[in-house]
């Protein structure tokens, strides 16, 4: 392999490479603001030059090619020289704004500042004045002072979500950012330009102004969105998701995730409808009750029915744990082969990027681990005309909202005898039911799921509720997670009383009179690797942080789209 | 082991004690004819002097509006956590204004990091050295608590002016 | 005077007594917070009443209201005989201390002391000795380690000042020639002075007083950087109160102790050839006693808040190496005196 010297270490890299992508392949990393991994190379901010051993001038990093023998300097005297001009250069115009700038505590130009400014500027003119607060479209908001035209952005447009939709107008130190005549930056995937912006030009409307960066705690997770399974990060203050941003993993999303997965998905979770405790229902209306009387009463319920009276439909929202609990508990404690569960496919939805026809997380697991109806069981349509008939008289649906858009199942399910469900949030499903459980959101409990192509990732919780205790569980903690009490207005937030759905299934159980020996989510992995076949060899530890490919079986259905 | 001695040992007189001990009695005594300092408090009170730490406060611009932007970065420096911020968006040109302000005066040490990280000037120590709650409800401070019109503080912010 | 005279004379001389004692004893708590407050460049409590006079009713009554908490692993007996002790033994000392010569009321001579015991030094040394054993056992029955090294430290300070303290006062008994308080008070007529004519005696004698009373600088029972308060760390309300008062009466004792033994007692310097008349002589006495020990108690607090706490090892190495040694040569040097002088 061809070997170049950079600050004296010797670095090997691929034909082809400029200096910049060898030094990151190597750990190091030379400062830049235009340049980015899976972007074009623009070589517009200059931020990035080095010296190199022969060549007369300084040159850029990115785009530079990298040569045998090449004797590079990243810090020498004459490349800081140019470094730090290039960043006064920069700083010329840029507004002293950090205090109100949303980009602050993970701004690049802020660092560099920081690293490589001259502490004060040694320009007295008026600085330049170009339109502040424009929405560039539904999601973004541009701010023209603090642009610095490094072109990410219409980079971003044109090549990969392959809808140019930004563009320079005017030049010299006149030049912004505008979208073409007619046309708005609303691309479904434009919202990572307020990610790959290095200065806060470029800001969410959706979390704007909402939290500083710094306070904020980061929880590595995956986009419940749809089967793509984008990582993400879900950043949490005052036990509150604010936003969820994507978390670089190349066999799956790369750098990037869809508007929707980042406005849409995380609302749920703090909102005012949550399901918070146990309810059920009393004379018409759904009332709170406490856990032990809630399963008390649901467990000899579903005694009153026999076997082949009940059903199970389980969740492609749902963990693979969760499924998996379920599944356990209709065949070895109801004794029952009535179990399946529905997808959820949006024809409109996928595109060639990211985004998926199946807009559920986990329809691929709930399969492998065993919702599918057993031998002679129904499957959904026989459940469904199983309750028309009046064969099926109880249900037990987990974590889905069947109902919501859907009149025939509303019909069908109001002649239920007995209808029990697991939800996050009311909706038109728990209106129905007898017995609402409340389930965790995927942002407040441990769990894998599986993408469309098969791939095992982790769900780490970030929210705390009654039941897990973000010290405790080893959640990730913010300053004020760390030092907050529960006299403080700003620490534990809105806690809500709400159990995995795993979790829910062994304390019904135990009620009546089986016991399921699962203590945390992972015990309950090991029994899914003990006898699922595809998971066999895995644990949480092997899943990690970006996930692992599952041993998929020949015999199993691929998932539509 | 080697003990350790000390440098210079004590004389002979020093050792008897009686003539240290009377230097030490006629040192208390002199004291008890000097004038008091006492401040006889509820009906004497304390005047700082401008560089004194008392209560952190909002300063409030003339036109009635905060100069704060909500940066946060007092809530970030405070040692104790006292202090809670959240931001919202306005009409005005300063974007950025504080919904929430809130200072948790029994966690506040009164260390003035706050008023030293600023970058507004819009938080300084005030003279206010009078706090007594009798709940913890009574002692967390709002905008309303908080906002001091400018012309009350104007003898800190020239202090910091001159000394920051 | 027959016998029935004596006792409502004594019960007298008793009830005024222990109501000087209690209200000095309120007052020298003042003056200690007052003194303190002078020496520190402060006023010191001046709310309750003219310049603060009323606060030791203000602390009494405080004390009073507080809640009394007994720990569970208490031995609760003896946790609440503790105080009781310590404030019999600093109450019953005073008994046989002249405070003044003898008077005539109702054409009765009567002897201004409770109790004009021939051996009434005997009788305090006993007394006092049984002091530590309210200290001691009220750090054992707290159930608290700190209580319970507060004790200890208390019984081994207080066996070893003791000693000393005994044998100082053998010089003043050699040459007073008797046991009996009285008489050596008589002995030390004029300038005759024992401070004076024994000094070592003396000095050795007032440092052992501040040892057996827990005064600063010999305080370590209560040390507080490191026992948090000794041996009543677990005492609280009118327990406490006894304590307190306990140890300010000790001081008080200590003081009418040392007037009598070594500053003439309630002599006024050749009074008796001023040609008063006796009621005159008995008031100027009385006064006299009366302003000596006010002095002494002066010096108690003003040492307090002058000189800071001995370490343990330093206080045990001054009781057995230095005080010990110098009340021997003080004997010698009484011995001297008498064999010598011929005093």
């Amino acid at each position: 392999m061809p070997k170049f010297v950079l600050d004296g270490k010797e670095i090997e890299f691929e034909q082809g490479q400029t200096i910049i992508q060898a030094a990151k392949k190597n750990g190091i990393t030379i400062p830049h603001f235009c340049w980015h991994e899976s972007l074009s190379v623009s070589g517009n901010c200059r931020v990035c030059l080095v010296e190199i051993e022969k060549m007369p001038k300084l040159s850029i990093a990115c785009a530079t090619l990298a040569a045998d023998g090449m004797v590079v300097y990243s810090a020498s005297d004459k490349a800081l020289s140019a470094r730090n001009a290039v960043m006064e250069f920069e700083l010329i115009n840029h507004p002293l704004d950090c205090p109100i700038c949303d980009e602050a505590g993970e701004c690049k130009l802020q660092d560099y500042a920081y690293s490589h400014g001259a502490g004060e500027s040694r320009f007295n003119e008026e600085k330049t004045h170009k339109d502040k607060r424009v929405p560039l479209g539904p999601l973004v908001m541009f701010d023209g002072d603090r642009c610095i035209s490094c072109s990410r952005c219409i980079r971003f447009c044109d090549e990969i979500a392959k809808e140019p939709q930004l563009t320079f107008v005017k030049r010299g130190d006149r030049v912004t950012i505008v979208t073409y005549p007619g046309k708005q930056l609303d691309n479904p995937y434009s919202m990572n330009v307020t990610d790959i912006c290095p200065v806060g030009a470029l800001t969410s409307r959706d979390f704007r102004f909402k939290a500083r960066v710094w306070e904020l705690s980061k929880t590595k997770s995956v986009c419940n969105g749809c089967s793509r399974g984008c990582n993400i990060n879900l950043e949490v203050r005052n036990n509150k998701v604010l936003r969820l941003t994507p978390r670089q993993n190349d066999e799956v999303n790369s750098f990037w995730m869809c508007d929707h997965g980042r406005v849409n998905t995380y609302k749920f979770i703090n909102d005012e409808n949550r399901v918070d405790g146990p309810y059920l229902r009393r004379g018409g209306t759904l009332v709170r009750s406490g856990w032990d009387e809630a399963f008390a009463a649901a467990s000899s319920e579903l005694k009153s029915y026999s076997k082949n009276e009940i059903a199970f439909i389980g969740s492609p929202y749902a963990t693979c744990e969760d499924n998996y609990a379920l599944t356990k508990f209709a065949s070895s404690i109801i004794g029952t082969k009535h179990i399946d569960f529905m997808r959820h496919v949006d024809q409109t939805f996928g595109d060639n990027l990211l985004r998926k026809d199946d807009i559920t997380p986990n329809s691929l697991g709930a399969e492998i681990v065993g919702v599918v109806p057993g031998k002679g069981g129904l499957n959904l349509e026989g459940i469904i005309k199983g309750i028309k008939d009046g064969n099926i008289k109880a249900l037990y649906l987990i974590e889905d909202d069947l109902v919501e858009g859907n009149h025939e199942l509303q019909e069908v399910f109001a002649k239920l005898d007995l209808f029990i469900t697991h939800s996050t949030n009311f909706n038109k499903t728990t209106e129905l039911a007898d017995f609402v459980f409340p389930a965790s959101t995927y942002a407040e409990k441990n769990g894998t799921i599986v993408n469309f192509e098969g791939r095992l990732q982790r769900l780490r919780p970030a929210v705390a509720t009654f039941d897990v205790d973000r010290a405790l569980e080893g959640m990730s903690l913010s300053r004020w997670d760390k030092f907050g009490t529960k006299f403080d207005s700003w620490a534990e937030g809105n806690k809500h009383d709400v159990r995995s759905t795993w979790r829910i299934i062994v304390g019904l159980s135990g009620a009546m009179g089986h016991k399921l020996k699962y203590g945390v989510a992972e015990e309950v992995f090991w029994d899914i690797a003990k006898n699922v076949s595809s998971f066999s060899g895995l644990d949480y530890g092997k899943v990690g942080e970006l996930g692992a490919k599952l041993k998929l079986e020949l015999n199993t259905k691929t998932v539509t789209a | 082991m080697a003990l350790k001695r000390r440098e210079k040992d004590l004389t002979f007189l020093e050792k008897i004690y009686i003539p240290e001990i009377v230097k030490g009695l006629s040192l208390t005594l002199k004291n008890m004819f000097k004038p008091k300092f006492t401040m006889q408090y509820p009906e004497e009170k304390f005047i700082p002097p401008a560089s004194y730490r008392g209560r952190p406060v909002l300063v409030m611009e003339e036109n009635g509006v905060e100069r704060c932007v909500a940066c946060g970065l007092c809530s970030r420096v405070c040692p104790p956590l006292a202090i809670e911020v959240q931001a919202a968006e306005t009409e005005n040109e300063k974007e950025r204004y504080p919904v929430k302000f809130e200072i948790n005066m029994l966690r506040c040490i009164f260390c003035g990091l706050c008023e030293e990280v600023c970058p507004e000037e819009a938080i300084v120590m005030s003279k206010d050295y009078e706090l007594a709650f009798t709940n913890r409800k009574d002692a967390l401070y709002g905008k309303d608590k908080l906002l001091t019109p400018v012309m009350q503080l104007q003898d800190r912010i020239d202090f910091l002016r001159n000394y920051k | 005077m027959d016998i029935l005279q004596i006792i409502i004379f004594t019960i007298i001389k008793i009830l005024i007594i222990v109501t000087i004692i209690l209200l000095s004893v309120s007052y020298l708590v003042y003056f200690e917070r007052k003194i303190s407050a002078w020496a520190q460049n402060r006023i010191g409590p001046n709310r309750v009443g003219w310049a603060g006079a009323l606060q030791p009713f203000a602390d009494v009554l405080k004390l009073l209201l507080k809640e009394d908490i007994v720990p569970e692993v208490a031995n609760k007996p003896i946790h609440t005989l503790a105080p009781v002790i310590a404030l019999f033994v600093a109450f019953t000392t005073y008994a046989v201390i002249p405070f003044g010569p003898n008077i005539n009321i109702f054409g009765f001579s009567v002897p201004l002391v409770v109790a004009d015991v021939n051996i009434g030094i005997l009788y305090i040394l006993a007394l006092t000795s049984l002091g530590v054993y309210a200290i001691t056992l009220a750090g054992w029955s707290s159930g608290s380690k700190y209580s319970l090294l507060g004790g200890i430290r208390s019984s081994a300070q207080m066996i070893s000042y003791e000693i000393s303290m005994g044998f100082s006062v053998g010089g003043v008994l050699l040459l007073a020639q008797s046991l009996r308080p009285v008489d050596i008070v008589q002995a030390q007529s004029g300038w005759m002075w024992n401070a004076i004519l024994q000094p070592i005696g003396f000095i050795t004698f007032l440092v052992s007083a501040f040892a057996e009373t827990n005064r600063l600088p010999f305080d370590l029972p209560e040390a507080e950087p490191e026992l948090v308060g000794g041996f009543h760390t677990e005492y609280s309300s009118m327990k406490f109160a006894a304590f307190f008062l306990a140890e300010y009466a000790n001081m008080f004792i200590a003081s009418a102790l040392i007037v009598t033994l070594y500053l003439g007692g309630w002599q006024f310097p050749y009074l008796d050839h001023f040609g008063l008349s006796a009621g005159w002589f008995a008031a100027i006495s009385v006064a006299a006693f009366a302003v000596k020990v006010a002095a002494l108690l002066f010096f108690f607090i003003w040492v307090r808040w002058s000189i800071p706490r001995f370490r343990y090892d330093q206080l045990m190495s001054l009781g057995w190496k230095v005080m010990f040694p110098l009340s021997l040569i003080n004997i010698v040097w009484v011995a001297v005196l008498i064999m010598v002088f011929k005093i």
